[in-house]
């Protein structure tokens, strides 16, 4: 898989307030996602998670180093709505980033916003809102929809641009468990059938363990990466920088503590099958 | 609800009225409700009124939303005729110690009267058959000559879509925050007009906070799609003018002329 995104030695400071010195909230993070993978990114709260976003479609520019988009460099003014149409960003709260008052009209913001001619935004609009299972919806009022909806139509409003790669900021962070699994579904299966690149932001470990890789961050540095595999396995290094664990793989690791040799699992059926060695067969009868 | 009052007004429905174009019908009205003033006797009043009748009728709205619009300032309308009804000359009709009523004043109540409930009428022909987002839009669109003169056009209807976008959403949340703040005992009923309005901020200012908190969210939401303003922008929902439409515009400068006609022809009623 080629390179998509590359972040190459990159620093961030914000504008500080008066009176204090700029305070690097990322200090030399070098980090690729590659196109058409599906990547978690973890981290504690506070530790510029948020701001790497910003910093992929070029809302926010490095302070020291280079983030390049398909071999664009992020700096560069001239494709500045070009890395913004092939990166598209996906917040946390599904409420303030629909801008119009009837579904459809949303989703075709962006389109409308780089010129493209009204039949070609018509079936684009029509293509992302069936894409999100939203098409039904397509002449509501979003105030009427569930959260989970109006997540789903905020990523009907980015797919519709035709990007390459959506961003997701805890998207699911303001969801109850069925808009949860419904937006995840959506973006699974975005990554499946169309190949769109995910770079999912999240504070669950049981989504982060659905994804090809997970880069986990940790005050301004990328703490590791690898498969959800590999990064968990690593329970104690996680635990040391106030990372959670998913739920089964917390348990055999406590279980082999205790002294049962056990392997590190990412989610209840391996979980269940690793236990399940240990207990007496079931007399039948 | 309290979201549900604010878009009542727009009544969706298929009626020749709402599939008009929105640009031809806001002129129109606004054409008709000109004509209203210009009319200066009651011939030439009824025929603006002719229209109204007829828009309403073409509307396909059940009457009694017309009613419940014409209810709202039906204070209004009595206290204007009641005022006229002291001016004009004519024969006294009625003598109320140094007030007396004239014949001329009467006809100038009826005639006032007549001349805002229609404009009421029409005004409602308009919300009622135009949703939100088209008015807007062919605000937007009607005003596009006044960019020479550096109006912001695009600005001010993104400044409305927005705004109307976001009614409901802080309606509800003015009703989650007033709710929280009767749950820790605040009083939002009793005491004089000072003690409640000074109930009031404990509710205001963290709506205030949570909407600069919304709006600086949106702006970057909007930027993250490629929002630069009205430069090099398309619509998905392209409007044209038919047949029906023209037709409508025909009909209504035959009937504006005719204003003008009777005008000239007759007396005026109003004295
Ligand atoms: N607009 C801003 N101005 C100044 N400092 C900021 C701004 N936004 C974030 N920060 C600071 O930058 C640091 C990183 O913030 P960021 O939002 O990237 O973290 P995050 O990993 O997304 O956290 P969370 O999990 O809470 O979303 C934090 O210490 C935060 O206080
Ligand atoms: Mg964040």
């Amino acid at each position: 898989m080629s390179e998509f995104i590359s972040a190459q030695d990159v620093s961030f400071a914000y504008d500080p307030e008066e009176g204090q010195a700029p305070r690097n909230v990322l200090e030399g993070v070098s980090m690729r996602i590659r196109r058409g993978e599906f990547v978690a990114l973890l981290g504690h709260n506070g530790c510029g998670k948020s701001t790497m976003a910003k910093l992929f479609n070029a809302m926010l520019l490095p302070t020291g180093g280079k983030v390049f988009v398909d071999g664009m460099d992020t700096v560069d003014e001239a494709v500045l709505y070009e890395i913004r149409r092939r990166v598209g960003l996906v917040l946390q709260n599904p409420d303030n980033q629909l801008v119009a008052s009837v579904v459809e009209e949303d989703v075709a913001f962006g389109p409308e916003n780089l010129g493209v001619p009204p039949e070609e935004i018509r079936r684009r609009v029509d293509e992302a809102l069936k894409a999100v299972e939203m098409y039904d919806f397509r002449l509501n009022a979003p105030y009427k929809l569930s959260g989970g909806q109006k997540q789903r139509v905020a990523i009907a409003g980015i797919i519709a641009m035709q990007p390459d790669c959506i961003v997701l900021d805890e998207p699911t962070a303001m969801l109850d468990p069925r808009g949860r699994s419904e937006v995840l579904r959506t973006i699974h299966r975005l990554n499946r059938e169309q190949g769109i690149t995910i770079v999912l932001i999240t504070h669950y470990m049981d989504e982060a363990v659905q994804a090809d890789r997970v880069i986990v961050m940790d005050d301004g540095n990328v703490l590791t990466e690898g498969t959800p595999r590999e990064v968990f396995s690593q329970v104690e290094l996680l635990k040391k920088h106030q990372l959670d664990v998913p739920q089964a793989t917390e348990l055999t690791y406590r279980l082999r503590g205790m002294g049962f040799p056990m392997p590190c699992t990412l989610n209840e059926e391996e979980c269940v099958e690793a236990l399940a060695a240990y207990l007496p067969p079931v007399q039948a009868g | 609800m309290i979201g549900d009052i604010a878009f009542g007004q727009f009544i969706p429905g298929k009626s020749p009225l709402h599939r008009m174009d929105p640009r031809v019908k806001i002129v129109l009205i606004f054409l008709f409700i000109v004509f209203l003033f210009v009319a200066q006797n009651f011939v030439a009043l009824a025929l603006p009124v002719l229209a109204a009748l007829a828009a309403i009728f073409l509307s396909g709205v059940p009457l009694r939303q017309y009613l419940k619009s014409v209810k709202a300032v039906i204070f209004i309308v009595l206290f204007t005729s009641v005022l006229n009804l002291f001016y004009g000359g004519g024969q006294t009709l009625l003598k109320l110690g140094f007030m007396e009523i004239k014949s001329g004043g009467v006809s100038n109540a009826i005639f006032i009267a007549v001349r805002i409930l229609t404009l009421i009428l029409l005004s409602a022909v308009l919300t009622f058959t135009t949703s939100p987002n088209s008015l807007t839009d062919a605000i937007e669109r009607l005003m596009k000559p006044l960019k020479v003169f550096h109006v912001k056009v695009h600005e001010i209807a993104m400044i409305m879509t927005i705004a109307l976008r976001f009614v409901p959403t802080l309606l509800e949340e003015t009703d989650k925050i007033m709710s929280a703040q009767k749950a820790r005992g605040a009083d939002l009923e009793s005491g004089g007009l000072v003690q409640r309005a000074k109930a009031l901020l404990p509710i205001l200012i963290p709506l205030f906070v949570s909407s600069f908190r919304r709006a600086y969210d949106l702006a970057m939401a909007m930027e993250c799609r490629c929002y630069h303003g009205g430069e090099g922008r398309t619509k998905m929902k392209v409007l044209h003018a038919g047949k029906g439409d023209a037709a409508a515009c025909a009909v209504s400068c035959l009937l504006c002329a005719a204003v003008i006609v009777c005008n000239i022809l007759l007396p005026g009623s109003l004295t």
